[in-house]
């Protein structure tokens, strides 16, 4: 190592090393020519005889710097130089090379470390891969409780906690934040400490604590909010019209322990009651609505952990199955509970979108793959315009080994060029997607960093790159020999098997090209057919106001939601407005799992994908929707709580139940804890999408918002308003304005279909975007390496060509005899290509939406895309080559 | 045996070792190292700058000598090396690989 420094500092000062020794060796001179006077000769004939005596001094001087600094970083040193020079004599090439590759590594950085953001990076917390999740979702409070009262016997810690939305604002239409309930250790646990006053403690967590009005922030939120002031702590946050007092503020990069999501604020658990009121679900042994993690003792293994948990398992749901019925009593007694391994945090963007992120990992691969050929084709075509060069190199013994080493610096440097602007174009790309994965419902939040992970990927994308870009070159200098470009002047013919390496690259570079274009074909008719979708109801003219009311007493809220209701209606563009329990296209609803039709038997559960959903609605609601009513009566004023209970069905619900022609008049019982609810069922209306378009038409059932019990009034109720043609805009604006006029108090959304639809569509839209970038870009890429062939074979042809035109060859023969040629390439790319699409298809096809993956439209449609885009880049340089003037050709020639 | 300017003529890392050895007795600069080669070898060793300098460049590298700038006997600036203690044990491993070299080539010149 010592040797090594001091080689290095050598190198850092070496022409003082090479004054110093010239000084020496001169001294050693003098000395020499000293002792010969001594011995009696004249000083002349000394000064030569001991010049003569000392042999070569600059031989002397390189060989001492040999020895400090070995002949190989001499050399590299020259090679880059050299290569920096050759590149920037040539600066087209130079930055198409350089960009291209930004462009694919890019990419590749971007999507990588959305990857890492999403599946690698560990939690930023103290110590994180001793953090274990309680798997299998949502657990009660009680279950919690019984858990943190064994927290230190059984682990080293846990902590609870529940995502949720707040609204910020004091009035009118709602501005929320993505926030949670914690448990009073949430953050001792995990070994976060606070930036700004101090983090919440179990004290701020005592169940019936006075102190539950406190809030934690997220640093990001401070800077936005409270534009980073000092005095922070103290201040007050409204959060659901509650105002909560803030007592510190996270550090920055800290977003939780759900990646993903930007956990803006954080209240102790004993703030819940404090918002939800009489419905706090602190008590309900039945509601799923938190997440724990536990921290394993020092040296603790998963395993260790899982039977300790195990051991105490039967007090734990022995305690709170009360409450729990039947069949799922029995279930929820045996079912093990199991910690998993949660360094990485808890995401539940992971498995919506691990295979997509996979499948665009591979694309952009590919891609990748695309450019590198590129870069190598282009390469070997300066390679062989400078046989010239090279070859007077090697005749004047250059090592053909050196030469190699310089052809390949070159491809090395471009690759680290592209590499350092990749990570560039990668930074903001990245954000950029990331951005797309928002919707209405959910704010995706991830921090890409560039850490040593995508650093390193980084690299290793830039050395492969030089590599493949870098290999076809230097197997094409085999064919150049010392001094022979000296003897050709240049005069190149027709079957060149110099070009065989291009060609080879052109028919990879189709054949992959192939394969994301067509890649792309199937993910856009995918998410088109996604798009074409019947809903069962006209969404143009809707708009749908969710409306808050958990600030009122339950009895109150269904007099509230009619007074709002009534204000729309009133507002002038509104042609109807009409109220409904549960909101559309949400992925969930409102379902019933026990069903029975007249007087047959009532199952057990229904558990399938399938189950029947509900919805409640006013009289009027099938009109605003525009759903037609098909059979039998909408529902009136006088369905009401006290009147028999009615009931309507679509004729999804009639097929699924086999009601027959005539559904009007049975009656559908709905199976309870405690009994049963009997409907009559007064109307039909047509299908309708439920829970997701994808999932299509759901046999549903509704009822009258008017019959539902007062105490089972939900806080939420959806408000929908079909707003006269053209005028939606400005009704959305007048109706906000009325609803705050109405009920000062009352929080609401307004929304438009497109925005829930566009949510439940966020992968495929993002697939498709993304693999039509790809393929867009591959095909460009492979018309650009088409393109270059040619116009390099019609440049060596030219005097054969003007020889042909000169004996009467026509401009169409020309252009035919150049596409001969690279038909040949673009028929033996499409066959690659459509043998690895072939055979690519089997994992796309889990990504797909009413497409075949090996859909014979869409690979004939690309194989025609690529034949045109070939096709195209071919004929350029051919039609340059026909109009060639074959006089002057022949004179140059 | 002429002017030896490619160490080649001796056996691989001989001259180095004959550098340790001079530099025993006590530190001098490369001709006196030359001077004191010839004499003690009757004239028969004669080393060449281009193989004397990159040879005590060797020894710098490796920390077996270091080097002082000093006057020399005719008032010009001349490098003085010394040996470092490193140099000493180096000069004793090399020595006695050395003889045992020597005694091996003897025994196969020896038998016929």
């Amino acid at each position: 190592m010592n040797r090594f420094l001091r080689g290095l500092l050598h190198l850092l000062r070496r022409s003082r090393h090479d004054a110093d020794l010239r000084e020496e060796i001169e001294t050693h001179r003098a000395l020499r020519q000293a002792a010969l006077e001594r011995d009696g000769l004249d000083s002349g004939d000394a000064a030569w005889a001991s010049q003569r005596a000392m042999g070569n001094v600059t031989l002397a001087v390189e060989e001492v710097r040999d020895v400090w600094v070995s002949r190989a970083v001499d050399q590299l040193w020259q090679d880059i130089r050299i290569a920096v020079r050759g590149l920037s004599k040539n600066p087209v090439f130079t930055l198409v090379a350089i960009a291209t590759l930004a462009l694919g590594i890019g990419a590749n950085t971007a999507l990588f470390s959305i990857f890492n953001g999403l599946i690698l990076r560990p939690l930023p917390v103290r110590d994180p891969s001793r953090l274990a999740l309680l798997t299998d979702g949502g657990w009660s409070y009680p279950v919690w409780a019984e858990i943190r009262a064994r927290e230190n016997d059984l682990f080293d810690g846990a902590f609870a906690w529940s995502g949720e939305r707040f609204d910020l604002s004091r009035g009118g239409q709602s501005a929320f934040v993505d926030g949670a309930y914690v448990s009073g250790r949430f953050f001792e646990v995990l070994g976060v400490s606070a930036v700004r006053g101090r983090m919440l403690t179990p004290a701020d967590d005592g169940v019936g604590a006075m102190d539950g009005s406190v809030a934690v922030i997220s640093h990001r939120f401070w800077r936005e909010h409270f534009a980073g002031a000092d005095d922070v702590v103290g201040r007050r946050v409204t959060l659901q019209r509650r105002a909560f007092t803030i007592i510190g503020v996270m550090p920055p990069g800290f977003f939780g322990v759900d990646v993903g999501r930007m956990t803006d604020v954080m209240l102790p658990f004993a703030a819940e009651p404090r918002i939800r009121g009489q419905e706090s679900l602190l008590a309900a042994v039945d509601s799923a609505w938190l997440d724990m993690m536990v921290r394993l003792k020092p040296g603790q293994s998963l395993e260790q952990a899982n039977a300790a948990l195990r051991g105490v398992q039967p007090q734990i749901r022995a305690a709170t199955v009360s409450g729990v019925v039947g069949a799922r009593a029995a279930r929820y007694l045996t079912n093990p509970l199991t910690l998993a391994a949660a360094t990485t945090g808890r995401s539940s963007l992971r498995t919506q979108f691990e295979t997509p992120l996979f499948a665009m990992v591979v694309a952009v691969g590919l891609l990748l793959l695309v450019a590198c050929t590129n870069i190598a084709s282009l390469l070997v075509a300066r390679a062989l315009a400078r046989r010239r060069e090279l070859s007077v190199r090697m005749a004047l013994g250059g090592s053909r080994g050196r030469l190699a080493r310089l052809l390949f610096t070159e491809s090395l440097i471009v690759a680290m060029a592209g590499a350092a602007l990749g990570l560039v174009f990668a930074s903001w790309s990245g954000a950029l997607l990331v951005r797309q994965l928002t919707t209405w419902e959910s704010n995706v939040s991830l921090e890409l960093v560039l850490d040593w992970r995508v650093l390193g990927f980084t690299a290793a994308l830039a050395c492969a790159s030089a590599i493949v870009a870098g290999v076809a070159p230097v197997l094409g200098l085999q064919s150049v020999a010392a001094g022979e470009a000296l003897k050709d002047a240049g005069r190149g013919l027709a079957g060149d098997r110099r070009f065989a390496v291009r060609g080879t690259l052109a028919v990879a570079q189709i054949a992959v090209s192939l394969i994301l274009v067509t890649a792309a074909g199937l993910f856009l008719r995918s998410f088109a057919s996604l798009n074409q979708l019947p809903l069962g109801f006209v969404p143009e003219p809707l708009l749908v106001a969710e409306l808050q009311s958990s600030d009122a007493p339950i009895e109150q809220r269904g007099p509230r939601a009619e007074r709002l209701r009534a204000a729309a209606a009133a507002v002038p563009g509104v042609r109807s407005a009409s109220l409904s329990r549960v909101p559309l296209l949400t992925g969930g609803g409102w379902g019933a799992n026990r069903i029975a039709i007249d007087d047959g038997p009532m199952p057990v559960e229904d558990r399938s994908d399938q189950r029947l959903w509900r919805n409640a609605t006013t009289p009027g609601w099938f009109e605003t929707m525009g759903t037609p009513l098909v059979n039998g009566r909408d529902f009136t004023d006088g369905d009401r709580v006290g009147a028999p209970l009615v009931a309507i069905v679509n004729q999804a619900f009639v097929r699924r139940y086999r009601l027959g022609q005539q559904p009007i008049g049975r009656t559908v019982r709905i199976g309870l804890s405690n009994g049963e609810r009997r409907y009559e069922i007064v109307g039909l209306v047509g299908d309708s999408v439920y829970t997701s378009t994808r999932d299509g038409m759901m046999a549903t059932m509704y009822e009258p918002l008017a019959q539902i019990d007062p105490e089972d009034f939900r806080e939420t109720v959806v408000l929908t308003i079909n707003a006269a043609h053209g005028q939606r805009a400005a009704v959305e604006r007048d109706v906000a304005a009325a609803l705050a006029r109405t009920e000062p108090t009352v929080a609401f959304t307004v929304r438009t279909f497109d925005q829930f639809i566009d949510a439940t569509v966020t992968q495929e839209r993002l697939i498709a975007m993304l693999s039509s970038f790809f393929g867009g870009l591959a095909l460009l890429l492979a018309g650009i390496g088409l393109y270059g062939i040619v116009a390099q074979a019609v440049r060596t042809r030219q005097g054969e060509i003007g020889l042909r035109m000169a004996l009467g060859a026509q401009p169409a023969g020309i252009v035919r005899l150049v596409l001969r040629r690279v038909g040949v390439l673009i028929v033996v790319g499409l066959a690659l290509g459509l043998a690895g699409s072939l055979w690519a298809a089997q994992f796309v096809g889990p990504l797909l939406f009413q497409v075949e993956a090996r859909d014979p439209a869409t690979f004939v449609g690309a194989a025609g895309v690529l034949v045109a885009g070939g096709v195209l880049a071919a004929w350029l340089p051919a039609r340059r080559a026909a109009r060639l003037d074959p006089a002057a050709v022949l004179r140059e020639g | 045996m002429g002017l030896t300017n490619t160490p080649s003529d001796l056996l691989p890392g001989t001259l180095e070792l004959l550098i340790l050895k001079t530099l025993v007795s006590g530190a001098t600069h490369g001709y006196g190292i030359v001077e004191h080669l010839r004499q003690a070898s009757d004239d028969v060793l004669r080393v060449g700058e281009s193989a004397l300098y990159p040879a005590l460049q060797r020894l710098l590298l490796n920390g077996w000598v270091k080097a002082e700038w000093g006057t020399s006997e005719n008032n010009r600036r001349a490098r003085y090396y010394t040996l470092t203690a490193a140099g000493r044990k180096q000069l004793a491993a090399e020595r006695a690989e050395f003889d045992r070299m020597v005694g091996v080539i003897q025994r196969v010149l020896g038998t016929t």
